[in-house]
């Protein structure tokens, strides 16, 4: 037919960045959702109770507490959340402008093993315990050691095939957002409101500390320590894997007068991604700080602080040389003037979408805080959240410059639940019950 | 009545969907974000009306009228911005056809435009399925069923689930008949739309006699068909003017 002689058209492979980020955060939220649905039907409310953390040191809701209490209590909490991530985020600024990354690095190994091999086998054992599912303890010891031990790797050097390690970095997301939705109700709701407050702050302010964070880095050239989903950039023009090593190194040439549109992109996918890393990896680290009982905190302090040193590993230190001349010009310079925002998404470039495992954790809380009510709240926050990611990305291709990815979303998100439970549900239930529909 | 229950009823109601989905859309990323945006679209305008009759709710649950007005007000609400998004859609065309000429390669072509309306469609039938049915699927995972008083000799969760399929076969392909009607300045088809939809949304009036189902759900068939076979003729009609106008 005369269809397969034409050209292809640019409906084919436009947007496919966005997808490819917006992919695994789905399968991350609908993991969680899952898992909330299955397991949480089996437990009573009342083991809010049981969860000791940084994230409620200052008031345990109870559910005979009044509606102002119960915010109050809730309010107190995050502040002392937000007071602790702003304190390690700080500490984790002063470890990196010292030079300990092998620390860090160490650090987050540690983390990932315990945040897999601690909280992925309590849940496990909640699952087993669920379904009766028949399993020994010496094999399931060895099945969760193993898999905590292929995680560590995965993420903390890069030989791996990408997909395991995109795939272990969504399990991770997933089992710290799944503790964290064990909060109870009013304080999991402000504490979302208020972190995303912070990530606000901490990438916005001049003495925000992300944004020193980010400035410490491309002063350096070096990659911060942190755990980030990496999307695979597009390769555009049948360019092998040489090609995407070469954009890749572009993306480092911060400054460069390399003026493809690449350059452009990625050093914004760069500073975006960092920010919402380490907005995730702090408030994590909180979470762990606690003089806890369990174990599973300790695992998230480390966990997101290590990162990228994954890409460092995979070859591109003989190119790192060649950027040591990159003047340190501000990207925005580097903007082609007839940059269509379509481009500036990184639609038309190769860049690499970089979203840091944070944002995940928070979109999944939130998710996972909807499906304990009803699945409609689902539905509604997940649309609501994709489409805060996707205005993100929009203004990230129009600004240019670190972007928190926390707050759109967050906004659009909790906006949402509360007119679906409080409007939406009435309406639809009255009208469906009466099967009328339109 | 069980997982397996719940499946089917959610299957029933979005099956057709998934495949068009499976088959056209996900092989494509851009018309993936369409139908995300669409059924973002379509959830903001119900909830704008759930925020209008709010306050009205529970309705008099004896008397039809007060429904037929919520029903007459959301639908010409929903066409409103119907045409709302094809004006969207315009300017959006417009960026793509300038990013196709600056990355030299070949503008929209007819079947993509129809692909994008397709997707716009599917997004509007997605949204009405998954918010008037499968958010109400929730009991049906469980050991027992629902069964309403007016149409009681089927489960409730079932009836929805019909009528679901329906409304996401009139959405889905109403999106491609209204696109191309305010594309070509067809007015038949332009007016074509919106009375399916209001004749539709009418018909489930019916539902509201008791044993009103048995009547109302064939009828709402009978106008999916019209909408499909309506639609298929016209994407025909345009395709083979379009392959003859090539020819010469």
């Amino acid at each position: 037919m005369a269809q397969n002689t034409k050209p292809t058209s640019i409906l084919d492979s436009l947007g496919e960045e966005i997808i490819r980020i917006i992919a695994p955060v789905s399968i991350c939220m609908f993991m969680v959702v899952i898992l909330v649905s299955v397991l949480d039907s089996s437990s009573s409310s009342s083991t809010s109770a049981s969860v000791n953390s940084i994230a409620t040191i200052a008031y345990a809701e109870t559910n005979s507490d009044s509606s102002w209490d119960k915010f109050v209590g809730a309010l107190l909490n995050s502040l002392v959340f937000v007071a602790v991530v702003t304190v390690v985020t700080f500490i984790l600024v002063l470890l990196f402008y010292l030079r300990c990354t092998k620390f860090l690095k160490l650090y987050m190994g540690f983390s990932a093993f315990v945040v897999l091999g601690f909280m992925g086998g309590e849940i496990a054992l909640f699952l087993i315990e669920d379904f009766s599912i028949p399993v020994d303890c010496i094999t399931f010891v060895v099945a969760l050691f193993n898999f905590a031990v292929v995680g560590v790797l995965a993420v903390f050097m890069s030989k791996m095939a990408i997909l395991v390690t995109q795939a272990y970095l969504v399990v991770i997301g997933m089992l710290v957002a799944y503790w964290f939705t064990q909060l109870p109700e009013w304080t999991t709701w402000v504490l979302l409101v208020a972190m995303a407050l912070y990530d606000l702050a901490a990438v916005l302010l001049p003495v925000g500390p992300l944004r020193l964070l980010v400035e410490l880095a491309i002063s350096r050239d070096e990659d911060i320590p942190a755990l980030v989903y990496e999307a695979r950039p597009v390769t555009c023009n049948g360019s092998g894997a040489e090609g995407r090593v070469a954009q890749r190194r572009v993306w480092r040439d911060r400054g460069s007068e390399n003026s493809d549109h690449e350059s452009n992109n990625n050093p914004n996918a760069n500073s975006v991604f960092v920010e919402n890393v380490d907005s995730g990896s702090n408030s994590t680290s909180n979470a762990s700080v606690v003089p806890d009982s369990s174990t599973e905190s300790n695992t998230l302090v480390s966990g997101h602080n290590d990162a990228t040193l994954v890409r460092a590993e995979e070859g591109w230190v003989p190119e790192r040389d060649a950027e040591l001349s990159a003047p340190l010009i501000d990207p925005r310079m580097n903007i082609q003037p007839q940059q269509s925002e379509l481009e500036g998404i990184g639609l038309g470039s190769s860049g690499a979408i970089k979203l840091g495992l944070g944002d995940f954790i928070f979109y999944s809380v939130l998710v996972g805080r909807a499906a304990m009510y009803d699945f409609m709240t689902v539905y509604a926050c997940y649309l609501a959240i994709i489409a805060g990611l996707g205005i993100t990305l929009a203004l990230l291709a129009l600004y240019q410059k670190a972007l928190p990815a926390l707050p759109v979303s967050i906004a659009l998100g909790v906006l949402f639940y509360v007119l679906t439970r409080f409007l939406l549900e009435a309406f639809v239930v009255e009208c469906s019950l009466n099967l009328l529909m339109f | 009545m069980t997982v397996a229950a719940g499946i089917g009823y959610a299957l029933l109601a979005l099956g057709p969907s998934l495949s068009l989905f499976v088959s056209v859309i996900s092989k494509k990323p851009f018309l993936i974000l369409t139908v995300l945006s669409s059924t973002l679209l379509w959830l903001t305008s119900l909830i704008v009306l759930s925020g209008v009759w709010r306050v009205f709710l529970p309705l008099k649950s004896t008397s039809w009228w007060p429904y037929g007005l919520l029903i007459f007000t959301s639908i010409a609400f929903q066409e409103g911005l119907r045409v709302l998004f094809w004006k969207v859609y315009k300017r959006l065309e417009d960026l793509l056809d300038n990013f196709a000429d600056k990355v030299s390669k070949p503008r929209l072509f007819q079947t993509d435009k129809m692909q994008i309306a397709l997707a716009g469609g599917l997004g509007h039938g997605v949204a009405h399925a998954v918010f008037f049915c499968l958010s109400l699927l929730t009991p049906a995972f469980g050991p027992a069923t629902f069964f309403v008083d007016r149409c009681s000799q089927i489960p409730f969760f079932l009836v929805s689930a019909i009528i679901a399929l329906a409304f996401v076969t009139i959405h889905t392909f109403s999106m491609v008949i209204a696109f191309n009607g305010y594309a070509e300045g067809n007015k038949v088809d332009q007016v074509f739309v919106p009375v399916v939809h209001l004749v539709a949304g009418m018909v489930t009036l019916v539902n509201f006699a008791s044993g009103g189902c048995i009547i109302g759900i064939p009828l709402l068939y009978f106008i999916a068909s019209l909408t499909l076979i309506h639609c298929g003729k016209m994407v025909w009609r345009r395709l083979t003017e379009n392959r003859s106008r090539q020819g010469n």
